[in-house]
């Protein structure tokens, strides 16, 4: 589902974000990105959501190279990936509901459906009865939910979170990481960045350990874990 | 990954929930809105008003002169030698022309008593040792028979000229052509001022709109994020310039109405002293459409320029 063939980036301020990364995580796979913060953890899942290019080497997503996708396709490419940031990325003056509603309407769905499709998100992530509310009434965990929510209510294949529970305490993280669960178990692959080492070995699933890029000339790779 | 979008219904169908989204949602928008909108809605309806106003003033202006219920007459002075009974003899044949429809004579002292009567120049009459004023016959051309007026007349005005009782030919539409020719130059400086003004009705939805992207970074950001196309996040821009040119069009006819109401009442009273049946008009419904059509499209453009170079690149800078 995603590859990564030798994939380097750096970007025009010089700083080596990547280098020579190789990576394979098939359809239906769960997976943890760790390594230390300035590793690249970020940039690896920007290049998977044409966030942003490589410098050398291909990504290759759901059989597509990236670098093939026109300009004009990536939205269409882009509502195929759900992702979820640390920081939650939602938008203040709107409801729960129509936060979430967004990537259907984007998509040009029926009001009827938009609603079916935004409840049940909202059931997954334990939220419903905060459908009407705003951003700023929820605590830190449910604003991320809703983040969640809003990734998923689409169905999108591939699923990416870049530290998504960095501004939570324990069990609201370990609640939030069995959600991505039971969101792999319905088919999604997904990838998550994260450096919370304990709440990952607890998952019990394949472990990616990107090195930070000492100097040039240094092969930072990759270590596949387990 | 397969095309798994627009999973309902057709293409059209998801392209016309867009466009209802985006007008519902820029409309909210827009009616939670500031000072600042109004105060940007009374820009640009101020600009449009100038033109709007002076198009009326032309527009009325040439009904004045284009008044078909005066046939444009044909005054000829007969010369001061000539005896009334010769004048009322050449009138006599000329009105077995068939350019023309009845001749009518003043006499002198007829016309003296009439100018007695309006001007008020009694006594500087009175010091005057003779009638100064000539003989007259008005003409009045048989109107079915004029095709391009003005040329016609002036031929008419030309034949009666070789006349050896005629001194003067003068035609009543003398001051309708020079008129005319003003018009003809206003309508142009109408032009370049209107240009000018929609440039600013272009320049302040731009500049709005501009701002209003600025204000909606964030959500542009999350939008690109979770794939919405260009055409979506522009969508709302766009209409949002349509309804500021819209209103700013819809507040400008308000205004030209109010303003033409102040006027009525003094044109209608100028109109009375000069005994004519002139009444002024207002924007007809065909000009009344063009200015909101017009308004409407420079605030399109307007936002479409704005919006253009800001969303053109799906790319996201964090």
């Amino acid at each position: 589902m995603i590859e990564f063939n030798a994939v380097s980036k750096q970007y025009p301020t010089g700083q080596l974000a990547l280098y020579n990364v190789n990576l394979k995580l098939n359809q239906g796979e769960m997976a943890f990105l760790t390594g230390h913060s300035g590793a690249g953890k970020s940039t690896l899942l920007k290049l998977i959501a044409l966030l942003d290019e490589p410098s050398s080497g291909e990504v290759i997503v759901a059989g597509q190279n990236t670098k093939t996708i026109k300009q004009r396709k990536t939205p269409a490419f882009r509502r195929n990936i759900g992702m979820i940031f640390q920081d939650h990325h939602l938008l203040l003056d709107r409801s729960v509901f129509d936060n979430i509603a967004l990537p259907l309407k984007i998509e040009g769905m029926r009001h009827q459906d938009i609603k079916r499709r935004v409840r049940a998100a909202l059931d997954k992530v334990n939220l419903l009865s905060k459908e009407d509310q705003f951003p700023m009434m929820l605590s830190a965990g449910e604003k991320q939910r809703v983040g969640i929510a809003r990734a998923v209510v689409n169905k999108p294949a591939i699923i990416l979170a870049d530290e998504p529970t960095g501004n939570l305490d324990p069990d609201l993280a370990s609640d939030i990481m069995h959600t991505f669960k039971q969101f792999n178990e319905y088919g999604s692959t997904v990838l998550i960045a994260s450096h919370d080492h304990e709440l990952i070995k607890e998952m019990k699933k394949r472990i990616i350990v990107l090195r930070k890029v000492k100097t040039t000339n240094t092969k930072a790779g990759l270590k596949n874990g387990r | 990954m397969g095309a798994k979008y627009h999973q309902s219904g057709s293409f059209l169908g998801s392209l016309m929930g867009h466009h209802k989204e985006a007008i519902v949602y820029s409309l909210a928008k827009l009616w939670q809105s500031n000072l600042s909108t109004w105060i940007t809605l009374a820009a640009i309806a101020i600009a449009l008003c100038l033109p709007a106003s002076l198009h009326l003033l032309l527009q009325n202006l040439k009904s004045l002169t284009d008044d078909k219920r005066e046939v444009p007459t044909i005054s000829l002075f007969i010369k001061q030698d000539i005896s009334e009974q010769r004048a009322r003899d050449r009138g006599e044949l000329l009105e077995e022309l068939s350019q023309i429809d009845k001749v009518v004579l003043v006499p002198r002292d007829e016309a003296l008593k009439d100018f007695r009567k309006i001007t008020g120049f009694a006594e500087t009459l009175e010091t005057l040792d003779e009638n100064p004023l000539p003989h007259v016959l008005v003409v009045t051309p048989h109107i079915n028979l004029i095709g391009n007026p003005e040329e016609d007349m002036e031929k008419l005005a030309a034949k009666l000229n070789t006349y050896p009782e005629i001194d003067l030919v003068q035609m009543d539409i003398e001051w309708v052509r020079r008129l005319r020719s003003i018009l003809r130059i206003a309508e142009r400086a109408i032009f370049v001022i209107s240009a000018l003004l929609a440039l600013t009705v272009l320049l302040v939805i731009g500049n709005t709109i501009r701002l209003n992207i600025e204000n909606r970074k964030e959500e542009i950001k999350v939008s690109k994020l979770i794939g919405a196309t260009a055409a979506y996040i522009r969508r709302p821009f766009l209409y949002t310039g349509v309804w500021y040119g819209l209103f700013g069009g819809v507040m400008s006819l308000v205004l030209v109405h109010l303003a033409l109401l102040w006027f009525v009442g003094p044109v209608n009273e100028l109109a009375r002293l000069y005994g004519s049946t002139f009444v002024i008009s207002g924007l007809s419904v065909a000009t009344t459409f063009f200015i909101l059509f017009a308004s409407s499209l420079l605030g399109l453009v307007g936002a479409w320029i704005a919006v253009g170079s800001h969303l053109r690149s799906t790319k996201l800078e964090e």
